[in-house]
């Protein structure tokens, strides 16, 4: 492949590379697996990206080869590294506008999506990435009602992980 | 708040705390090897698909020369011309199935496209499970058919002093034990392919077959 294209792709790739992220962020808690897996979403991407015609945005095409690779050719790696959870370490930024029980409820909620089944994970990451039905459909390829039925199940069952 | 929009509201304000990969460190990214499942697949096949045609080469020509005592070598070239004419249909078909996955399609698709290229692979080896214990079953029956021919094949000089009957017998016990041996250990080694490649795949795949019937 052409270095112009390669040079195009590393451009346009980091301006969107937070997606990638967001989608490691859902799918692994530790940091060495979050980067294998970066690396491999990327690695897929640049493979698809010849075929990229531009028709569609560049995002959307992140979205799904993000999550394909993810659910479906992503090998977890056997290494158990015992780095520390991303749920301990709070990757997230602390921020005074929360008290303490929405800090927590926080935590139970990231660790609930952590157990979810990898189709799950994807609806969730879709659904706070403020995907539509129609554009959760077409990335999974499963019908709209489908779509809206077990996020619906997902939602209850986030809910009920916070209010038992 | 309600729970889930307390969720999104610090799902969007971590964005800004993603670390930037620079242009030089995407770059080396992009030039690091894949180890997605579909080239553990894709190398898995290649092997199963090589592993079962060497297997017919391997077959020393002195081991042949038995075929000729029961004048079965027009049967064997004619099996032969067959077999190859179905071992190139299915690497056709396995190249089509794997050049169709593609990263941009749908999940539900991928998985689909994965799983036939995948399938291609076992028929082919459930096909020459099924034509080795039918050659073996129609050959079997040919020699046993003509018992002194078949000693007079196998043991030239009269070097095994055995009675016909009891030798007769132990070449079709030991046939039989081999057979069970060579289908244990194919299972086994289907296990742990499946265990270690395609558990969560075909997990995830039922996931979503289920939501959609």
């Amino acid at each position: 492949m052409n270095k112009e294209l390669e040079h195009k792709f590393i451009s346009e790739f980091q301006e969107h590379q937070k997606i990638i992220h967001k989608v490691c962020r859902i799918y692994t808690n530790n940091q060495e697996a979050h980067n294998d897996l970066f690396q491999e979403i990327t690695i897929q991407l640049w493979k698809a990206y010849s075929k990229f015609r531009g028709d569609s945005k560049l995002s959307t095409w992140m979205y799904r080869i993000g999550l394909n690779t993810a659910i479906t050719l992503y090998r977890k790696s056997k290494r158990t590294i015992k780095t520390q959870d991303f749920d301990t370490v709070l990757h997230r930024i602390k921020s005074t506008e929360y008290d303490n029980t929405e800090e927590e409820q926080l935590k139970l909620m990231y660790k609930a999506i952590h157990q979810l089944s990898d189709i799950d994970k994807g609806l969730i990451f879709l659904y706070l990435e403020d995907k539509n039905y129609k554009e959760i459909s077409e990335t999974l390829g499963i019908s709209e009602v489908n779509a809206r039925v077990k996020m619906n199940r997902i939602k209850t069952r986030l809910k009920t992980i916070l209010n038992p | 708040m309600d729970e889930l929009e307390l969720l999104k509201k610090d799902w969007k304000k971590q964005d800004a705390s993603y670390p930037k990969l620079s242009y030089n460190e995407i770059y080396k990214l992009i030039h690091k090897k894949s180890s997605s499942i579909v080239k553990w697949i894709l190398i898995i096949c290649i092997v199963e698909l090589l592993f079962w045609s060497a297997l017919n080469l391997l077959i020393p020509e002195k081991y042949l020369e038995i075929y000729d005592k029961f004048n079965l070598r027009t049967f064997l070239y004619v099996t032969q011309a067959i077999h190859y004419s179905i071992v190139f249909i299915f690497i056709y078909l396995f190249y089509k199935n794997y050049k169709a996955i593609s990263v941009i399609e749908t999940t539900n698709k991928l998985m689909q496209k994965i799983i036939k290229t995948r399938k291609t692979v076992n028929y082919y080896v459930y096909y020459n499970i099924a034509l080795y214990f039918l050659l073996s079953v129609v050959v079997n029956a040919i020699m046993f058919s003509h018992p002194e021919t078949m000693i007079e094949a196998l043991d030239p000089n009269n070097e095994i002093k055995m009675s016909g009957d009891k030798f007769l017998t132990i070449m079709l016990i030991s046939q039989i034990v081999a057979f069970i041996v060579v289908i244990g250990l194919l299972l086994v080694y289907y296990r742990i392919i499946y265990g270690i490649l395609l558990k969560r795949l075909s997990k995830n795949y039922k996931e979503l077959e289920t939501l959609e019937f």
